[in-house]
C-alpha cells in the first residue's frame, strides 16, 4: 500500500512539471536514487532512523537567519526552507552533526548555531559561569574563617 | 578590604550600565560575512535568459565584480535598480545578477522594462548558491576583486553613499 | 475627550506621584513635620488616577477611536471585543500604563497591610516606590504618551492587533507578568529604606517577604502562561526558547526564588542581612533591565515590541538612577555591629546560602549569556555569534542538578546544626523506589527508555520525597504536618513536578514533517495519522484554511483540527496548531504550507508529559502565594 502511494505521488509530479515546479518552490523535493529513499508521507523521507534523529536535532540547533529569533524547526519562510533542504541533503549523504554545521558556519557565519564554539573570544561564556561559582565558594570559605 | 566588597556591586554595575549604553549607541545593523577574503564559491546554474546556458564560476570573467541579488518580488530591488544602471553606464565595474527564487518570466519581464545592468543574471530559482553565499535575503550586493575573492558585502539597498564607504576603495586597489 | 481626559489624569498623577516621592521625605528628613501626609490617602489616590487614566485607555479601544495612534495601530474595527479589551496592554504604551498601576496597587497593599510603628520608615519605603512611580510616568508621558493623537485626519480603520496575540493566554499573560515584575518595587524600597535606617534585620525582612512572596507566585505564572502560549501559538511545540524575552523574565524569577529563601533566613536568625538587601536591590534591576533589554531594540527577538532608541535611554536612566543610587547608599553605609548567629554548615542557614548562591550565580550566568552575543560583536569586530537553547542547557544542568540535591535535604535541615543526617538512607531508597515507578510507568506508556531521562528524572523524585518527607519522624499525625506546611509542600512538590515534564517531554518528544493529500494517511509512531479535510472558514476578522487530521493509536481516534489564518486587516498568516492534551501526552499538529492543490505538509508531534511543566509551575505558583498571604496572617 504505501509503496502503491509512494509512486502515484512521484508520478503526479514527475509528469506536471508545474506542478513539479510548484514542488520545488516549497523545497522540498525528494531526490530519488533506485531505491534508497523510502518515501512515503515524509516530507523529508530518511532509510534510517539515526540519521532522521539527527536531522530534527540539526533543525532546532540551526537558526534562521532571517527570522529574528527562531531556530529552523520553528520557521516556514523560504529561506529557513532552502536550509532545510540543504541540511537534509547532507544529512542523506551521510554527512555529521559537526560537518553539517561547519559547512554552514562557512557560509553564514557562527550567527547560524545556537550553540556557540569554544575559542578564546567565548570563554568567558563557557568558563564564567563555573569560574564565578568557585570565586564565591572561595569568598564564603574566607568569611567563615574570618580572613575578612 | 571590607569597604571594597561593599563598593564592589556599585561597581559592577556601573560597568554594566556603561556596557549597555555603548551599545544603544553604536547599533549597526550590518550582518557578518563568512566568506570575506575567501573565492567565489563553485556553482551550476542555468542563465536567467536562457535556462540551456550552463554557468559556472569560471563565467565570471571581467573582475573585479559585483554580484547583486536580486528578485522581482523584493521591492528594495526596485530602488536601487536606476543605480545599479548608473554603474554600469559609467562602466565603473562589472555586475553580475544573481536572480534569487525568482519567477523567470517576470524577471525578464523587468529587465526588458527598467534595462538590464548585469552582464548575465545567474537563475537561482532554489537558493542554492544563495546558500553558498551566506544569502539573508534580496537585495545583497558582493564585491568580487581582481583575484576572484569576495571583499565586501552589503545587506539592502545599495547607493551612491553605500558604493563610497563600502565599495569604492577596493576599486582603487 | 475621553483620551483627553485620561492624557489629563495621567499628568496629575505624575504630579501627585512626585509630590508623594518628596514630602514624606522632606517631613522625615527635613523635619518639616507640618510637611506630614496621610500615606494611606495619598496611595489611594494615586491608584485611583491611574486606574482612572487606564480605564479611559480602554474606553478609546473598546469604541474605536483610532484618532487615538496607539489604538489605530493595535485595534481594528472587526476585532472582537474581547481583543479590543486585552489590545490595551497588548504594545509598549499600554503596557506601561498597566505596569504604573500594578505598582500603584502594590503600594496600596503595602501601606494597608504592613503594621509598623516606625512610622518614618513607612513614609521612606513610600516615597522611594513613588519615586520610581514618578519616573515610570514621566517615561510613558514623554516617549511613549498612549494618548497622543492623530489629528487633524485620523484613520477610518486600525492597523489591528498583532495575529498571534489574539488569543487568551496572551491576554492573560502580560499582567500577570506586569504585575511579577512591579511587585519587585516593595521589596527594593523596603531594602534602601533599610540601608538609610540601619534597620534591625528581622524587622525589615519580615516587611518584605510577603510582598516578595507574591511577586514571586505572579511571575511564575506569568512564565507559565507564557510559555503555553508560545507552545501552541508558534505552532513548531517548542515551550521554552531561551530568548531574550523569556530569559528576561526568568532572571527575576530566579532572583526572587534567591530572595525570598535569603528573607526567610534573614527573618528567623538575624543574619544574611546586607546580602538580602543586594538581593532586593538586584531582583527589582533586572526586572527593569529585562524590560530595556527587550524594548530598546539592542537584543532582537520574536515577541518584538515597538523599538525605539530613546526609550531605551530613558530607561537606562531611570535604571542607572535608582540602582546605582542605591548601591551608591549601600557602599558608604556603615552598617556597624552586625547581629551574629553562628551556624555550622550542617544547618539550614548554611543551606540556604548554598541556594543562593547557586541561583544567583546561574541569574548571572542566564543574563551574560543573554547579553554576550552584543559583547562578542564587540569584541571581535563585528563577527557575530548566537546564543541559544543548547548553550543554556548545557550550563542550566549542573545548576539544577546541584539545586535539586540541596532541595531534596532542605526540609530535614534545622537553623543552627542539624544534628542527625540518619534521614539521608531513608530518602534515598524512597527515592529509588518512586524513580522505579516513574521508570516503569513510562515504559508501559512509551515501550522505551532513554538513559537521558534518568538523572532528572530521579532528582524530580528526590525532591518531591524530600519535600513530602513520609517517613520522618514526628509527633502530629502526617496530615496535620503536611497542612501546617501546605505553601512549601505545594512549591517544592510543584518543583518535582515540572523537573519530571522537562525531563520526559525532552527525552520522549516526537517530531515528523509530512505531507498528506485529503484522504491519505501515514505512520508516525505508534499512531495512525489520517488527512481527513480541508475546509475554508470565515472567523470574525480572518480567513482560515481549516484542515482536520486523526490520530489513531489503534484504540483510540483523535480528530484534530489546525488552521492555517490569515488575518484580514494586516495580512498576517498564523498557524493555529491543533493540540489533543492529555496529562501523560500532547498529540499537536500544526499545519504548513500547501504544496499544491489540496496537498499540504503537516508537522506532527507527540508531546509527553508536557502538561506536568506548567502543572509544576501552577503548584509552585500556589505555594509561594499561599506562602505570602500566610504572612499577613502571622502578624
Amino acid at each position: 500500500m504505501k509503496e502503491c502511494g509512494k509512486k502515484n505521488f512521484l508520478n503526479i509530479l514527475m509528469n506536471k512539471p508545474f506542478l513539479f515546479l510548484l514542488f520545488i518552490i516549497f523545497s522540498l523535493q525528494v531526490s530519488v536514487e533506485e531505491g534508497q529513499v523510502n518515501f512515503d508521507n515524509d516530507a523529508y523521507p530518511f532509510t534510517s532512523e539515526i540519521k532522521e534523529s539527527l536531522f530534527y536535532s540539526l533543525l532546532n540547533e540551526l537558526r534562521c537567519p532571517k527570522c529574528q529569533s527562531s531556530n529552523l524547526a520553528g520557521s516556514n519562510s523560504p529561506i529557513s526552507n532552502d536550509l532545510k533542504r540543504e541540511v537534509y541533503e547532507l544529512v542523506v549523504e551521510g554527512k555529521s552533526s559537526k560537518q553539517i554545521k561547519d559547512h554552514l558556519v562557512d557560509r553564514y557565519g557562527n550567527f547560524i548555531i545556537y550553540n556557540p564554539p569554544i575559542e578564546p573570544a567565548t570563554y568567558a561564556l563557557w568558563f564564567g559561569p563555573f569560574i564565578l561559582i568557585l570565586l564565591s565558594a572561595l569568598l564564603i570559605i574566607l568569611v567563615r574563617k574570618r580572613i575578612i | 578590604m571590607k569597604k571594597i566588597i561593599d563598593a564592589l556591586p556599585l561597581v559592577v554595575f556601573a560597568l554594566l550600565i556603561i556596557v549597555l549604553f555603548s551599545f544603544l549607541s553604536d547599533k549597526d545593523d550590518q550582518l557578518e560575512t563568512a566568506l570575506i577574503d575567501s573565492s567565489f564559491p563553485d556553482f551550476n546554474l542555468g542563465a536567467l535568459s536562457d535556462e540551456s546556458r550552463l554557468l559556472t564560476k569560471r563565467d565570471i570573467i571581467k573582475l573585479p565584480a559585483l554580484i547583486n541579488v536580486w528578485a522581482t518580488w523584493c521591492i528594495a530591488c526596485r530602488v536601487e535598480h536606476p543605480f545599479l544602471m548608473k554603474l554600469k553606464e559609467e562602466s565603473r565595474l562589472t555586475i553580475y545578477g544573481l536572480n534569487y527564487k525568482d519567477n523567470k518570466f517576470k524577471a525578464l519581464e523587468l529587465l526588458e522594462r527598467d534595462g538590464n545592468p548585469f552582464e548575465f543574471s545567474i537563475y537561482d530559482f532554489e537558493g542554492r548558491l544563495a546558500i553558498d553565499l551566506g544569502v539573508y535575503g534580496a537585495p545583497e550586493t558582493f564585491f568580487i576583486d581582481k583575484n576572484g575573492l569576495i571583499r565586501e558585502r552589503h545587506v539592502g539597498v545599495i547607493d551612491e553613499r553605500v558604493w563610497e564607504e563600502k565599495f569604492s576603495k577596493y576599486l582603487n586597489e | 475627550m475621553i483620551p483627553e481626559f485620561g492624557h489629563l489624569i495621567l499628568i496629575v498623577h505624575l504630579i501627585l506621584s512626585l509630590l508623594g516621592g518628596t514630602l514624606p521625605l522632606l517631613a522625615v528628613y527635613g523635619n518639616y513635620r507640618s510637611l506630614e501626609i496621610s500615606l494611606k490617602k495619598l496611595s489611594f489616590m494615586l491608584f485611583i488616577l491611574i486606574t482612572i487614566s487606564f480605564l479611559s485607555l480602554i474606553y478609546s479601544f473598546l469604541v474605536d477611536d483610532f484618532s487615538v495612534a496607539y489604538v489605530a495601530q493595535n485595534s481594528n474595527i472587526n476585532l472582537p471585543v474581547y481583543y479590543k479589551l486585552a489590545a490595551t496592554w497588548g504594545a509598549h504604551e499600554g503596557s506601561l500604563v498597566l505596569w504604573i498601576l500594578a505598582m500603584n496597587a502594590w503600594l496600596i497593599g503595602f501601606i494597608f497591610f504592613t503594621h509598623s510603628k516606625d512610622k518614618d520608615f513607612l513614609s521612606t519605603v513610600f516615597s522611594i516606590s513613588c519615586q520610581v512611580i514618578f519616573a515610570f510616568s514621566l517615561f510613558t508621558l514623554f516617549t511613549s504618551n498612549p494618548f497622543e493623537r492623530i489629528l487633524p485626519i485620523p484613520p477610518l480603520n486600525g492597523a489591528d492587533l498583532n495575529p498571534s496575540l489574539q488569543d487568551f493566554a496572551f491576554t492573560v499573560h502580560p499582567p500577570l507578568l506586569y504585575f511579577g515584575y512591579s511587585g519587585l518595587l516593595i521589596p527594593f524600597a523596603i531594602a534602601v529604606a533599610a540601608i538609610l535606617f540601619k534597620k534591625d534585620t528581622r524587622e525589615w525582612a519580615s516587611y518584605s517577604r510577603p510582598w516578595t512572596l507574591l511577586s514571586c507566585s505572579f511571575l511564575t505564572l506569568g512564565i507559565a502562561l507564557g510559555s503555553w502560549w508560545a507552545y501552541y501559538e508558534l505552532g513548531w511545540g517548542g515551550w521554552w526558547f531561551w530568548d531574550p524575552v523569556e530569559n528576561a523574565a526568568f532572571v527575576p524569577w530566579l532572583l526572587s526564588v534567591a530572595l525570598f529563601h535569603s528573607l526567610i533566613t534573614s527573618q528567623n536568625r538575624g543574619v544574611f542581612g546586607k546580602w538580602s538587601i543586594l538581593l532586593s536591590i538586584f531582583a527589582f534591576a533586572t526586572s527593569l533591565l529585562g524590560t530595556f533589554l527587550v524594548r530598546s531594540g539592542i537584543l532582537t527577538s520574536v515577541h518584538a515590541f515597538a523599538l525605539d532608541p530613546e526609550r531605551g535611554v530613558f530607561l537606562l536612566a531611570i535604571l542607572a538612577f535608582f540602582v546605582i543610587g542605591s548601591l551608591f547608599i549601600y557602599s558608604i553605609t556603615d552598617f556597624g555591629h552586625v547581629e551574629e548567629n553562628k551556624y555550622e554548615l550542617t544547618s539550614k542557614e548554611f543551606g540556604f546560602l548554598l541556594n543562593n548562591l547557586l541561583l544567583v550565580v546561574l541569574a548571572i550566568s542566564i543574563l551574560f549569556g543573554t547579553i554576550f552575543p552584543l559583547i562578542y560583536e564587540a569584541f571581535t569586530g563585528g563577527k557575530q555569534i548566537s546564543v541559544g537553547a543548547p548553550y543554556f542547557e548545557i550550563i542550566l544542568f549542573p545548576f539544577a542538578l546541584a539545586l535539586g540535591l540541596l532541595q531534596g535535604v532542605a526540609l530535614y535541615l534545622s537553623w543552627g546544626k542539624s544534628s542527625s543526617f540518619d534521614f539521608l538512607p531513608r530518602l534515598l531508597i524512597e527515592s529509588l523506589s518512586i524513580f522505579s515507578l516513574i521508570i516503569l510507568i513510562l515504559f508501559v506508556l512509551f515501550d522505551n527508555l532513554y538513559l537521558s531521562s534518568f538523572a532528572t528524572i530521579f532528582l524530580a523524585s528526590w525532591i518531591l520525597m524530600g519535600t513530602l518527607q513520609i517517613t520522618k519522624k514526628r509527633n502530629l499525625s502526617y496530615w496535620n504536618f503536611l497542612r501546617k506546611r501546605l505553601a512549601v509542600t505545594f512549591a517544592h512538590a510543584g518543583m518535582a513536578i515540572l523537573i519530571i515534564g522537562v525531563g520526559v517531554v525532552s527525552s520522549y518528544s516526537l517530531e515528523k514533517e509530512i505531507i498528506l493529500a485529503p484522504g491519505d494517511s501515514t505512520e508516525f509512531s505508534d499512531q495512525t495519522i489520517n488527512f481527513q479535510s480541508i475546509d475554508d472558514l470565515l472567523g470574525p476578522n480572518y480567513t482560515s484554511k481549516s484542515a482536520v487530521v486523526s490520530f489513531d493509536d489503534g484504540g483510540e481516534l483523535s480528530n484534530i483540527v489546525t488552521e492555517k489564518r490569515t488575518y484580514l486587516p494586516s495580512g498576517q498568516i498564523t498557524t493555529e496548531a491543533g493540540i489533543q492534551a492529555d496529562l501523560f501526552k500532547d498529540l499537536y499538529v500544526s499545519i504548513g504550507d500547501n504544496l499544491q492543490s489540496n496537498i499540504w505538509s503537516f508537522k506532527v508531534q507527540i508531546k509527553p508529559f508536557i502538561r506536568w511543566i506548567w502543572l509544576g509551575a501552577l503548584l509552585i505558583a500556589i505555594g509561594s502565594f499561599l506562602a505570602g498571604v500566610r504572612q499577613f496572617k502571622r502578624r
